[in-house]
Order: C-alpha cells, then structure tokens, then sequence
C-alpha cells in the first residue's frame, strides 16, 4: 500500500470535515469523512499495518480538534483518538473477514462499528484525563452520557456518509497499490489432478 | 545492508504497542505540559490545509448559504434593519458605558487620572475551519499576530452580535476563536426586544450572569421586580471581553421558570442569536489593550 496517497487521503478528508462537513449534518446526526477513509484503507491494506494507519488518522483528527479549557486557553491534546481509532481499527481488522467487501453496505457496517468504538474510547479517555488531570472535555458543558448518545448519531452519520465515500474511494483503487495475498488451500478438484 | 538493532526489535505489534504507549502517555499529561508544542504541532498541520479548508467553505456557502441570502425582503430593508441593529447596539454600548463610568466616577475623582477610551482596530477574519466532531468547537480564523490580532479580542457578528473572544494562543496568520456559549461565565443585562426606555437608567434593567447549558443555551437565575417574559434581548454586559463588545446581542430569552429555593428570582434560558455553525466570517474588535 502507498502510504503517501493514504496520508493525503486523510488530510483532504480531515480538511473536508472541519470546512464542508458541516453541511452534512442533520441536528446532532453529523457525519464524516476521515473515519470513512481509514475503513477503506483497513479493509484492504495488509492487517499488519492497520492499526498503524488508524493511528496517523486518529493524530490528524487530534491536531484539527482542539478543547477549551476553564482557563478560556486552547489545548490541543494528541493521544485520545490516536488510541480511540487504534480501537476502532482493531475491530474493523476482526470484523474484515466477516465482511462481504464488494457489498457497499458493508463498508457503511464497518465504519458505524469504527466510529462507535473509537468514540467509547474517545469519551473514556477524556472522562480520565477530565477527573484526574486538569479539566478540559471537549464536551463541556454537557455531560460524557450526553456526549456517548451525540457520538452514537455521529457513528450513524458517518456509516451514512461511508456508503459514497468508499464508493468513491473503490474508483481510486488502483493509485493506492494495494496488495492482496489470496492463501490457496488444497481442495478436491486440485487433489484430483 | 543490515538493519538497525532497534529497527528490528521496534516492528510489527510490538511498534503498535509502543505507539499505543507514546499516545496515551501524552494524552494523560497536564496542560502544562502539552501548551508549549502541541499548538505550533497543530498548526503544522491546519496552515498547509488552509487552501483546502478555504474550498471546503466555499463549497458549504454554495451548498447551503448563510441564512441571511434567503431573506424575503428587498435589499434596502435589510441593509436598513441591520443599520438599526447596530445603531441600537452603539446606543445600548453607551448608555452601559455611561452607567459604568457613572458607577466609576467617585472612585476615579480621588485619582485625578484621565480615562480615554482606547482605540479599537476591526479586523475581519474568515473562518477557515471549525471543529468537525461539534457543532460548538473552537474555530480556526485565517488571521493571527501578522493582522493585528490579540488575544481576548472580541469577535463579532453582523455588526451588533457577540460570537466569542479569541483564545491566547494567536499564531502569526491564524487563531482559534472560542464561541460564546464555550466561555463559562458572560454579564449580560436584559432588555426588552424593542430596546430599552431613554428615560430609564440602564441599571433599572435587570443583570444576569449566564452559564452554558450544555445544549447551546444559557441560562441564568435573575433577581428582579420587573417583568421578564420570553423575546427579551440578552446583550454583554462584561468588561472582560472588551469595550467594543459591551451592549452587543448576545441571545434571546426563551423561558422563564420561577425558582423554588428563592422567591424573587426566575430562572431565564436564553437561546444565541447566531448559528456558529453557518458563520463565514467575523469582525474582530481588538482594543489597544486587551483586558485581562
């Protein structure tokens, strides 16, 4: 896999997300495009690096999201999605051999899976760093159930945005140089040979 | 060829678990710690994606344009509407003003010190990104410390609405704004929606501290005789953001609850004037001297 495609990829999409996404959303039920991305890369990419990939998008999605803090500063905090898509990638990566991948709804399947996980382990990680350290959730003043319910939406919003965005992304296969290893086992018509 | 020792141990799940480590070990530590870099690491990534953010809300006004481009009446009416919106607010601005210099003036006549208002510079910013995970975030304005802007300036919207003051951190061609209802506390004084009475002093109208709600409104419990009824106008009543925001809109009332614990208070919750979500631009008012 071409990782130079793949971090632009993730870069377009971040900046898509934090400009156009807006018009995507319907109330709370917002959706995007990153997560659609690093799915696309995960079903297709070798397993190995899956987690790796999820992380650089998790570190792209830190750096375009910064919290506000009682101090009324800004604070970007890398680390909570990095760990939360490394989360989501690992149950993409589990879930892959499930998946029918020429069917589109199983992109849009994997990527709600993705975006819930990352976000339950988003809305944990800050809930810690919020209790112990000094303060600053992205969601105040609301509460992290509130946030868990709004990131629940945002899941469905992001499968929904997933279905034209792997389509999309299908289109462009051939740039990203993925390379498949098809294990060939011995069956009866071989045997017979 | 041979590779490296460290290469070879740091590979495959064990470099996935180092990273894991390295993440979570920087996600848990103390402001302090991440202030000094984490910005400037930001910023690396968000100026070079200026172009493309800039496209992308290009496209969002072509897709779904400010609210403003669908209203119904001719030009004229709406630039006459918005001239007495920010007349009315340039009124509300110096009747507060004249009350706090009022409140002011028998402590400053024992100082012979002369007050001069300060010179506030307007800057106009474009939003270049906001947060993609809320529709509250913090958003990325396309001028820093290059165009004259400093931290605490207030923004503002359509002449006469308080967005959100910009937060410390001002790089040197960009800023991050924090939108009003992120700020934890804002002095406002309510009026009545057709404006105050002349013949009335501005401190007759009732004052509220207002705190987010969490659904992006405020609410506040206010002590007063008067009348307070839903369509009332919060404007800033704060020294904190600036002279230039003070009497500005920030929302409307949209109930009033009685409260239980104290008789004479009520309970307002106010609903912000503006979508953040949809704004394309602010002004920002930077006085000479921030307050702090």
């Amino acid at each position: 896999m071409r990782w130079s495609i793949y971090i632009v990829a993730v870069l377009l999409a971040a900046a898509l997300d934090a400009s156009f996404g807006s018009v995507l959303a319907i109330g709370e039920l917002r959706g995007q495009f990153l997560p659609a991305v690093v799915v696309f890369a995960l079903l297709a990419a070798p397993r190995k690096i899956g987690v790796r990939l999820a992380m650089l998008a998790g570190l792209v999605a830190d750096l375009l999201a910064p919290v506000v803090l009682d101090s009324q500063e800004v604070l970007v905090v890398p680390g909570p999605r990095v760990l939360a898509y490394a989360l989501g990638a690992l149950a993409v990566i589990q879930l892959r051999s499930l998946l029918y991948r020429q069917n589109p709804l199983a992109g849009a399947a994997a990527t709600f899976a993705f975006s819930l996980l990352a976000a339950v382990a988003f809305v944990f990680l800050f809930s810690v760093r919020a209790l112990f350290l000094d303060g600053g959730a992205p969601w105040w003043p609301g509460s992290g159930a509130g946030e868990v319910w709004r990131r629940f939406l945002g899941a469905v919003g992001d499968a929904v945005v997933a279905l034209p965005t792997l389509w999309l992304l299908g289109k462009t296969r051939p740039l990203w140089a993925f390379t498949t290893a098809t294990r060939v086992s011995p069956g009866l018509a071989r045997q017979g040979r | 060829m041979q590779t490296p020792r460290f290469i070879r141990t740091l590979s495959g799940r064990r470099l996935d678990w180092t990273l894991a480590a390295v993440a979570f070990v920087v996600s848990m530590l103390p402001v302090s710690a991440l202030l000094p870099w984490t910005d400037d690491l930001a910023r690396l990534i968000s100026v070079p994606l200026a172009p493309v953010t800039h496209f992308g809300m290009f496209l969002r006004e072509q897709v779904r344009p400010p609210q403003a481009a669908f209203d119904p009446s001719a030009p004229e009416t709406v630039q006459l509407e918005r001239e007495v919106a920010q007349y009315r607010m340039l009124y509300e601005q110096s009747r507060l003003e004249v009350e706090r210099l009022e409140r002011s003036l028998a402590s400053m006549r024992a100082v012979s010190a002369r007050v001069d208002a300060p010179e506030t510079r307007l800057i106009e910013a474009s939003v270049i990104a906001s947060d993609p995970s809320r529709r509250t975030g913090v958003l990325a304005l396309n001028a820093g410390e290059r165009h004259g802007v400093r931290a605490g300036a207030a923004a503002l919207v359509d002449g006469d609405v308080f967005a959100g003051v910009i937060a410390p951190n001002v790089g040197s061609f960009s800023s991050s704004l924090i939108p009003a209802n992120k700020l934890p506390s804002i002095g406002a004084r309510i009026f009545p929606p057709e404006g105050s009475d002349p013949q009335r002093p501005a401190s007759s109208y009732p004052g509220a501290v207002l705190k987010p709600t969490g659904r992006g409104t405020w609410t506040a419990e206010v002590a007063t005789s008067l009348e307070l009824a839903p369509g009332m106008v919060a404007r800033l009543a704060d020294d904190r953001y600036g002279r230039a925001a003070l009497g500005s809109r920030i929302g409307v009332v949209v109930s009033v609850e009685p409260v239980e614990q104290a008789p004479l208070a009520r309970r307002v919750e106010i609903r912000p004037v503006i979508d953040l979500d949809g704004l394309s631009s602010v002004v920002l008012a930077v006085p000479a001297e921030v307050p702090r």
